[in-house]
């Protein structure tokens, strides 16, 4: 026994000092799956490190065809108009600290409708043409938000994130450019301030993330014209609203991530001049996004669809969305 | 395997299955003249939703046989009419809406393709023979029409809402050719496909009658001759690594011939022509799986939609039977 010791011991030492290596993938073992993989949306950390900064944009892109209607049916839009919308995001992240990260957005949008249809007047014998010809471009609301893990995935297998987030109305609330009840340039901005707040879970069990979130937005009053043929400006309040969602991000190799979420939004009434209206209705919706990211090196891009499955008095249309990150 | 080191055909045992999405978007249009018309500015601009299923097996190195179908959802918007009539003491309007919505699967595409006997080195070529079984029962559905918005007995919107199914009604014959050369990176991919009816067909057109606000639907039987299609493609492609193919497509579609009933009397189709050009490409995520993605723009055509397009397919393959 005392000969085999003599002999391990020596081995040991000696593997200490020409194997270095060795030794430190043994270390590495011990680091969380978030710090050993490549950092993608499935193994970074749930917010930026300290002094880390991301900036990126995400663009959407919709176009209104479907819809549900008050009963939850998907119909199309009977009448003959078309209405796309798009925006382009711009988001800013800066990690304050390990566990605090600090966010602002902003938004480009660019929204249009047009339609065309013929009336025939009977008694005068005459035909004519109305055309509808609106759009609406410039800068949208702006976000800021503040994310803290308030449960670090360092020390546990699930993190648990809280956020807050303050809607600022930036956008241009009325219409504007006004040449004719059919032509006129669309507003951009919802026109009232909102503050949301939430919490979100994630762990890891590389090749997999599993992410579960719950927020609640509430909406202030603020007051904007509904109708490009109101004088003055009407108060409402947009119903409040909560969104949960559950995701399961799977890596399809080291730099490839599939997505896919599903996710459930529900909004309450809204009241115009303090009195329900027809115009911010109740609505709910559920849908899926599925999506691939592209991670390379500290470059990401992004590409995904949400597709609405079931609602009630929201759109009914999938909405792209590419996402493209840089983290300096 | 690379595209660049990839035969036409799969190889023996190897099984492939493609899941694709196209999202359509359909904002111009052109004429018998070739002019493109801007839909989006009527407001009859419209989206298609294409679903494609691909099922292919390697029965031998230079043999293959495949299953294919797709699903497509399409609405296509008219432009809505307004009808005025006013008196001294009221003013009624009817507005008129249509819309004509395409659903369902398409017929099954069963083929048989055929390459040269010889291992793939440069130099590579097809053929196909395939069959479209009529499983989707091509008909037009009962319309859904509904009258809306009634303000006074005779003012209100009649919303037209006609259904059609997908697929052709009728058995279709296919052939295919392929060529492929390859040198270095680069690989030109040429193909010539032919369409054509074996017979006839019959089917159904819904009419109806609006009485006291109520629709009153009755079908009349009517007979169809497909037009023959062709259809070309030519691409360049770069192999900017293993796992990286990146090409650019030139796809031309025409269709002539056949004709369609009317109230007993034969009127020939129109003829299309549909010039498009498509940016893609392949990625291989693992030696299984490959995503591949196109974006279509229109460059010129006649009698034929327009649509811009994205076209994403998942292609999972491997080799059954061996181990």
């Amino acid at each position: 026994m005392k000969k085999l010791l003599y002999i391990i011991r020596p081995a040991l030492i000696l593997q200490g000092l020409l194997f270095p290596s060795l030794c430190h993938s043994q270390i590495e073992k011990q680091l969380t799956p978030a710090e050993i993989k490549q950092q993608t949306i499935v193994t970074e950390p749930v917010t930026l490190k300290k002094g880390f900064f991301r900036a990126g944009t995400i663009m959407n892109y919709r176009i209104a065809d479907k819809y549900f209607t008050d009963k939850g049916e998907k119909e199309y839009y009977e009448s003959n108009i078309w209405g796309s919308k798009s925006s382009y995001n711009l988001t800013f992240q800066y990690g304050i600290s390990d566990r605090l990260e600090v966010e602002f957005a902003t938004e480009y949008m660019n929204s249009r409708q047009e339609s065309q249809t013929s009336e025939y007047v009977a008694a005068l014998n005459t035909t004519r043409t109305l055309e509808l010809k609106q759009k609406g471009t410039g800068i949208g609301d702006s976000y800021f938000k503040l994310r803290y893990q308030v449960i670090s995935e360092n020390n546990h297998s699930i993190s648990l994130t809280g956020n807050i987030n303050v809607g600022i109305p930036t956008g241009e609330k009325n219409p504007t450019e006004i040449r004719s009840a059919e032509k006129y340039d669309l507003p951009v901005g919802s026109g009232n301030f909102t503050v949301a707040t939430g919490l979100c879970a994630r762990t890891i069990l590389y090749p997999y993330s599993f992410t579960g979130s719950v927020n609640y937005v509430y909406n202030f009053s603020g007051k904007k014209k509904f109708n490009v043929a109101d004088m003055v400006e009407k108060e409402f309040r947009p119903g409040n609203m909560i969104e949960t969602s559950l995701g399961i991000n799977l890596h399809l190799n080291e730099w490839i991530v599939f997505s896919n979420e599903i996710n459930y939004q529900y909004k309450g009434k809204g009241t115009i001049n303090d009195h329900y209206t027809s115009l911010l209705p109740l609505s709910w919706s559920a849908s899926y996004r599925p999506g691939l990211v592209f991670q390379v090196k500290k470059f990401r891009l992004g590409e995904s669809v949400t597709i609405p499955v079931k609602g009630r008095n929201v759109a009914a249309d999938p909405l792209y969305i590419v996402m493209i990150q840089y983290i300096f | 395997m690379p595209y660049n080191m990839r035969p036409l055909s799969l190889y023996r045992s190897q099984v492939q299955i493609d899941a694709g999405y196209k999202f359509a978007i359909r904002t111009h249009r052109y004429d018998s003249g070739g002019n493109s018309l801007l839909l989006r500015k009527s407001g009859t601009g419209s989206v298609y939703h294409y679903y494609y299923f691909d099922l292919r097996y390697g029965i031998a190195d230079f043999l293959e046989f495949g299953a294919q179908t797709n699903f497509i959802r399409h609405g296509v918007r008219s432009e809505s009419e307004t009808y005025v009539t006013a008196s001294l003491t009221t003013s009624d309007q009817i507005t008129v809406t249509k819309i004509n919505e395409v659903k369902g699967f398409g017929d099954i595409l069963f083929s048989a393709t055929l390459r040269l006997p010889v291992q793939y080195k440069w130099f590579d070529l097809s053929a196909t023979g395939g069959i479209y079984v009529p499983s989707a029962e091509y008909r037009q559905e009962k319309p859904a029409h509904t009258i809306t918005n009634i303000t006074s007995a005779n003012s209100y919107t009649v919303n037209l809402h006609y259904n059609y199914t997908n697929g052709f009604g009728v058995l279709v014959y296919l052939i295919e050719s392929q060529v492929k050369f390859t040198f270095g990176k680069y690989s030109l991919h040429a193909g010539f496909t032919f369409r054509t009816p074996a017979k006839e067909g019959t089917s159904i057109r819904w009419e109806e009658n609006l009485t006291e606000k109520q629709f009153f639907y009755y079908d009349k039987s009517y007979k169809y001759l497909l037009s023959d299609a062709f259809i070309a493609d030519l691409s360049l492609h770069y192999q900017a690594t293993g796992w990286f193919d990146i090409f650019v497509n030139t796809n031309l579609q025409k269709t002539s011939g056949g004709w369609t009933e009317f109230w007993g009397n034969k009127y020939r189709n129109r003829e299309t022509e549909l010039v498009t050009l498509e940016p893609c490409f392949e990625l291989q995520i693992s030696p299984s799986l490959r995503v591949c993605q196109t974006a279509g723009f229109p460059l010129k055509g006649k009698n034929a939609d327009a649509p811009f397009y994205l076209f994403t397919t998942v292609r999972f393959s491997n080799f059954l039977f061996v181990r």
